[in-house]
């Protein structure tokens, strides 16, 4: 008798705790956004790095400490009007102590949301987007206090790389700089910082030229440079458009031989050397993460480990995507998308582990979060109080065409120029 | 100064020899049928395409690749009228023209699935000719671009004026009902005629390409052929060299003395803006036929 009881005891107890247990557990959910299809459809590495990383998150990771992740994964077609839409939609339909954070992609996305994620919400908000704007001095953490950037904002890119010519100009005169920008947002977005900064440590600004996406012959913008005597053009914008980039670059390196061009992040990774090899030899470039593919892929060096890490996954969950004329033509992209929801998973435990997995402890645990990113920055840590991962590296293409059984295929690596710059810490 | 504006004028000449040869390809088909051909686009990175395809590849050298990719891009302008220009043989020329409307859709979704929307390397390997000649610079791509251009654009006028399909065809041209009269075969006719309009437009695609590289998107430079052939009479051949030109070089200027005053973009509105202005003085273009319709 005593023992039936102990065990019925024992019984309700389990039961009291499982079922209690279950009504106060609360689902994680996560609204990623990113392109898969629409303008950059050609360029859908990123969501299937992002995708890879969920899996990997929720299965070996065990989700957050023990608990699963539900992502809610939206291809937004590269549309911000799709990407505001869908954030509404999720942001109506649950519960504000289930709906911890979102990401998105694209500047177009972050300004109709401000008021939103920042005032309404109080949601933190991952996002592709470098916007001087948003994320830089004007904007920031103490305007835009849920708002997150994955990387440096474009002016301090292009900072970044004029003070790079201002210390390895070779001859007695000033450095002439051409500007060359898309007439878009993110073509004008840091452009003027950057012309500003350029001119106050003595580099002299000799063009500023806006290239539109629809060009058919780049002859004007090149005679322009090459009558300005440019030395260094920054070429900035052109995310996504090869084919501008590809025109421009041919173009530019007949009229002006000697120049060197430079760029921002989304130029500074191997497709323009697969597609441009010879012209992109010399090219200058900022990047954000040292994740970018050598051409073939086999060059690419494995010495980062997170580098090799992304590399071991694509190889593993999309062995025919990563193979030689898969879908995956840039890991750089793929790494990129693995990253990304590596941070956000990093930010979910650690407002976890402080007993505050809710939206205002997540944005606590980015605030202080200071973090090496699994050594992505080979050992230096950055902080997110400023709201971006504000390290950037220069790097230099080698790239040309070579014959291998008959065909002419590119090959190339990008090598880096500089060590990690933290460009939070950097006395502009 | 001077420098500059031959330059400009030279680069836009240059160019508007591609353009030329694209709106001559526009042209032929609306001498033929009267319709207006909207797919040209398409049918320029169509024409690009099978060129690498035939060069990079299969490997083959450019003298041999670039005569299949020209007769494979004829065929599948062949192929095209057969399945979707002949069936409205007879039918008002509204029909076809909303038709290539359609096909240009059919041709870009088709491309897209066959060669993905990546953009690829494109290298039309010739000789170096670049012309420098003191601060004026040449490239060696738009000198062959534009030697092509003029090149296929005598052979065409050579096919038109000195052969019996070319004498055919312009009887065609005249009127259609009255060619079956005498006994010419219309529909082959008009087979030919869209045959060569893609073999035309094929050129200027792979020259174009060459300018940098080549991806679907590669097909927005067919828009140019609207104001080319508005400009130049959408009936003339010789209209089609003119407005080409004219287009290049207002190109041209306008990049080189109006947009770096702050007008971005205005290059590309510009030639409509010619357009417009032509159109008003001269309804049917500088060289087109005056139609003087009884209603």
């Amino acid at each position: 008798m005593r023992n039936r009881t102990l065990v019925r005891w024992t019984l309700t107890a389990i039961l009291c705790l499982t079922t209690g247990g279950l009504a106060s557990a609360k689902d994680i959910k996560v609204l990623s956004q990113f392109p898969m299809s629409g303008p950059v459809g050609s360029l859908p590495e990123f969501g299937m790095g992002f995708i890879d990383a969920t899996k990997y998150i929720n299965e070996e990771l065990k989700g957050v400490n023990g608990k699963p992740i539900t992502f809610f994964l939206e291809d937004f077609r590269y549309d911000p009007t799709v990407e505001v839409a869908n954030f509404n939609r999720y942001a109506a339909e649950h519960a504000k102590d289930e709906f911890l954070m979102a990401t998105g992609y694209i500047t177009g996305g972050l300004k109709p949301l401000i008021e939103k994620v920042n005032v309404e919400e109080k949601i933190p908000w991952l996002d592709g987007s470098y916007s001087t704007e948003i994320f830089g001095p004007e904007g920031g953490p103490s305007k835009y206090p849920y708002y997150y950037s994955l990387g440096a904002t474009y002016a301090d890119q292009i900072k970044v790389l004029m003070k790079w010519v201002k210390e390895n100009h070779k001859g007695k005169e000033r450095a002439r700089v051409g500007f060359v920008y898309s007439p878009t947002a993110w073509g004008r977005d840091g452009t003027p910082e950057g012309i500003a900064y350029a001119k106050k440590i003595g580099l002299d600004v000799v063009a500023e030229i806006e290239y539109p996406y629809t060009a058919t012959d780049a002859t004007t913008q090149a005679t322009t440079l090459r009558k300005a005597k440019a030395q260094y053009i920054l070429f900035h914008g052109f995310s996504g458009a090869a084919n501008y980039t590809a025109l421009f670059f041919k173009t530019v390196r007949k009229y002006l031989p000697e120049a060197t061009i430079l760029g921002t992040h989304y130029t500074t990774g191997p497709l323009p050397m697969q597609i441009f090899p010879d012209e992109f030899n010399g090219y200058v470039g900022a990047a954000c993460r040292p994740l970018m593919d050598g051409v073939p892929r086999a060059e690419t060096p494995m010495t980062n480990k997170m580098v090799k890490m992304a590399h071991d996954f694509a190889k593993k969950n999309r062995p025919d995507d990563y193979k030689p004329g898969g879908k995956i033509r840039d890991m750089g992209l793929y790494a990129d998308g693995f990253t990304y929801a590596l941070i956000l998973h990093e930010a979910l435990v650690r407002a976890d582990k402080a007993g505050a997995l809710n939206r205002a402890g997540i944005k606590k645990a980015l605030d202080t979060m200071v973090w090496d990113f699994n050594g992505l920055f080979d050992g230096k840590t950055f902080s997110y109080k400023s709201h971006t991962i504000p390290m950037v590296r220069i790097f230099k293409a080698e790239s040309k065409t070579v014959e291998v059984d008959g065909k002419r295929v590119p090959k190339g690596i990008l090598h880096p120029l500089t060590e990690w710059i933290d460009t939070d810490t950097v006395k502009w | 100064m001077m420098m500059d504006l031959l330059q400009a004028l030279g680069s836009g000449i240059l160019v508007g020899m591609v353009y030329a040869l694209l709106g001559l390809g526009v042209v032929i088909v609306f001498r033929a049928s009267e319709a207006f051909n909207f797919a040209v686009g398409e049918f320029l990175v169509v024409g690009a395409f099978l060129f690498l395809v035939f060069n990079s590849a299969l490997r083959l050298p450019i003298l041999v690749a670039l005569p299949l990719a020209l007769l494979a891009a004829g065929a599948v302008g062949g192929l095209i009228e057969r399945l979707t220009i002949k069936p409205l043989l007879g039918r008002n020329p509204i029909s076809m023209t909303i038709v290539t409307l359609g096909l240009a859709n059919v041709l870009r979704s088709l491309v897209q699935l066959v060669f993905g929307a990546h953009t690829y390397p494109f290298e039309l390997r010739l000789p170096d000719i670049k012309l420098e000649i003191g601060d004026l610079l040449f490239l060696s791509e738009a000198l062959w671009a534009a030697m092509l251009s003029l090149a296929t654009f005598g052979l065409v006028i050579l096919f038109l004026f000195r052969t019996r399909w070319g004498v055919a065809i312009r009887a065609t041209s005249e009127s259609q009902a009255k060619a079956l009269a005498f006994g010419i075969d219309a529909g082959f006719i008009l087979f030919l005629v869209w045959m060569v309009s893609a073999v035309c437009i094929a050129i200027s695609g792979i020259v174009i390409s060459n300018f940098g590289s080549l991806s679907y998107v590669t097909g927005i430079v067919g828009l140019r052929a609207i104001p080319v052939v508005l400009i130049g009479g959408m009936d003339s051949i010789g209209g089609a060299l003119v407005g080409g030109i004219v287009v290049g070089v207002c190109e041209a200027l306008v990049g080189a003395y109006i947009e770096p005053r702050g007008l971005i973009g205005f290059k590309e509105v510009a030639p409509y803006i010619l357009l417009l202005i032509v159109l008003i003085f001269r309804p049917y273009g500088l060289f087109g036929t005056v139609r003087i319709e009884r209603v």
